[in-house]
């Protein structure tokens, strides 16, 4: 078992993306109880509006982030403006069929702009592994896992010590007693789900350095962040965050243990996540970590 | 004319495909995004049992429907309990499962290479065969009419009015004493038999199945036809399903519209967009298709459009779509 803690380092890590991927996605979810199915695509496009700048123009990170910021800020104000928000009141199917066609319109856009094939952030240079007691790990990797715990961190603080985030706690309870209450529901969800969206683009601009980019990426980390929601229980934001670090250890440690001189094939890896919905939606349909029971 | 027996044919296929949808999601609001998955599971075993077993046309055919039924059992057992959000991520992961099992299992599906070299079907006693898509084009037909006369049939009966009973309001259903379990599940297995039959069709006609095939963007495809079409209508499916198939064609000819204008105007290109006000209203246009009519744009451009028409559908009637007043 000398490759145990490499595992549980690389569980760790894709944990932490998953988990920066979800965070926006539960929260959007408490708030509004909508699905965004597009929530993954975002991370797409905010990984290509750096990826534009970064490696086709040559600008430096500083710009290149600012850019993607920008430009994620924008089109999340706009999506929730047409996609979301005049549906969210109506029917569950409406925002889930919106939101679905706006993730097909993102992911033609990117694929007819940037092209289908494989574009990688790092191509430029060489990144060195470094190595702690037998573990490899890059210093993108440690970016990604400090990032997680600090941005984390600031949810936390925000939502449970600010005054913005007793408010959102307050809509996620109960809207009609929060906004009587005089809580602007409007500016909450724009704020949620815009920085929502911010958060997913981080994690894809992380994606892009660790991995690679593709316009079909979207669809992938949609359903693995839909699976750390439905791990944690349906806008739980904390089960969630823990549903997405269990993800990433059981996907990694799926494929890595012999399971008696037989080990799954790295294709299965992606296939763990959805086999897992289907497993707590069969018997645990709250989730691990939620403990009041559904109504119905 | 080959072309149009060509998109004839595929607008038969859809028209299985879409009408067994309809009946889930149309009268029983079950968002089953598996759909498609069923689909691709009956190609997979037709393609499989034609090209490994060298297996007859009906058998294929039954198999494939019955694999399916089977399918939509599990799925059944599997989503039960799951309303609405819950069923929609359900039923999303299952279909992912299969994907993740055909681009995977490679020693039977051969992973994203596909499956190649599918024969068309042939009757020996009847001494026809169906390599002409003329007689492929009447066997689709013939299966087709038979799929709406059973749809037909249970979209008009007491089946059909315990379904949408049990979309609106499920503890009232069983206060009536109807079987609301019983009747989802038979909704899925009806509508997963067809899915089946539909697959085999696509993998006969098209004679080379892969993955690609049936992705996400095939299942947006379908469910714009039904909301084209109001989910839950009979004619309005077929409609959708003809005016959605048909409607992408004309970007296919899009790199001809200069020859078009060189003939309408009787001048070269050049000329026409040298002429004031007219040409600099043509020349962007023009520029516009010919960048959309190359093939790396085109296919993504397709899925945009359906993207859109669906966006534009749900956008304009979203008070009417799903009500949650009564409609039965």
């Amino acid at each position: 078992m000398e490759i145990l803690p490499q595992l549980l380092v690389n569980s760790l890590i894709s944990g932490s993306i998953y988990a920066l991927a979800s965070a926006g996605l539960a929260l959007v979810y408490g708030l509004l109880r909508v699905l965004n199915f597009a929530h993954g695509h975002f991370m797409m496009v905010g990984a290509y509006a750096f990826y534009f700048l970064a490696v086709e123009q040559a600008y430096g990170l500083p710009a290149s982030a600012a850019f993607a910021l920008l430009v994620i800020v924008l089109l999340a104000a706009l999506s929730f403006k047409i996609f979301v928000e005049p549906f969210a009141s109506l029917s569950f199917f409406l925002p889930f069929v919106t939101t679905l066609s706006l993730a097909t319109i993102f992911e033609s856009s990117v694929s007819i702009i940037f092209d289908v094939n494989v574009k990688s952030l790092t191509s430029g240079f060489e990144i060195n592994s470094l190595s702690f007691a037998g573990i490899f790990i890059t210093p993108v990797q440690i970016v990604i896992i400090l990032s997680a715990l600090v941005l984390l961190g600031l949810i936390a603080f925000i939502i449970h010590s600010t005054s913005l985030g007793r408010r959102i706690r307050a809509l996620s309870q109960d809207d009609y007693a929060g906004q009587a209450l005089g809580v602007s529901k409007k500016k909450i969800n724009y704020l949620v789900f815009i920085s929502g969206a911010v958060l997913a683009a981080y994690a894809g601009i992380l994606i892009g350095y660790e991995t690679n980019l593709q316009p079909t990426m979207g669809n992938a980390y949609t359903i693995k962040a839909f699976a750390a929601m439905i791990l944690g229980g349906l806008g739980n934001l904390w089960g969630t965050i823990a549903g997405a670090y269990v993800l990433g250890l059981v996907e990694n440690l799926s494929i890595g243990i012999d399971f008696w001189g037989y080990s799954l094939p790295a294709g299965y890896k992606d296939a763990f996540a959805f086999v897992m919905i289907l497993l707590v939606l069969l018997f645990k349909p709250r989730g691990l970590f939620n403990k009041e029971a559904r109504e119905a | 004319m080959e072309y149009f027996i060509h998109l004839i044919i595929i607008i038969g296929i859809y028209l299985i495909l879409a009408q067994s949808f309809n009946l889930t999601l149309g009268l029983g609001l079950l968002f089953n995004l598996a759909h498609v998955s069923v689909y691709a599971v009956g190609a997979y075993v037709t393609a499989l049992l034609a090209t490994e077993l060298g297996m007859g046309f009906f058998g294929c055919l039954v198999c494939s429907v019955l694999i399916c039924g089977l399918f939509a059992i599990i799925l059944g057992a599997i989503s039960i309990k799951l309303k609405e959000d819950y069923f929609a991520i359900g039923t999303l992961a299952f279909s992912s499962v299969i994907s993740a099992l055909l681009i995977n299992w490679k020693s039977l599906t051969h992973g994203v290479l596909g499956i190649p070299g599918i024969p068309r079907p042939e009757f020996s006693f009847l001494k026809v065969d169906f390599y002409d898509n003329i007689n492929f084009l009447v066997l689709t037909y013939v299966l087709v009419a038979i799929t709406f006369f059973m749809l037909y049939l249970f979209f008009n009966n007491f089946f059909a009015r315990t379904l949408r009973a049990q979309s609106e309001f499920r503890q009232a259903t069983k206060a009536l004493g109807k079987n609301t379990r019983l009747t989802r599940n038979m909704s899925f297995f009806i509508a997963s038999c067809f899915a089946g039959l539909a697959g085999s069709l696509y993998a006969y006609y098209i004679n080379y199945i892969d993955p690609s095939s049936f992705s996400l963007t095939e299942m947006i495809f379908v469910l714009t036809v039904v909301v084209v079409g109001k989910p839950g209508s009979f004619w309005g499916c077929v409609f959708g399903t003809v005016f959605l198939v048909l409607l992408p064609e004309p970007l296919r000819f899009t790199r001809d519209v200069p020859l078009a204008l060189e003939w309408l105007f009787g001048m070269p290109y050049p000329q026409i967009s040298a002429i004031p006000v007219l040409g600099w209203l043509i020349t962007p246009v023009v520029s516009f298709l010919l960048y959309a009519s190359r093939p790396s744009v085109l296919g993504p451009m397709r899925q945009m459009l359906y993207a859109v028409i669906l966006f534009i559908v749900v956008y304009f009637r979203r008070e009417a779509l799903f009500p949650v007043q009564r409609r039965v």
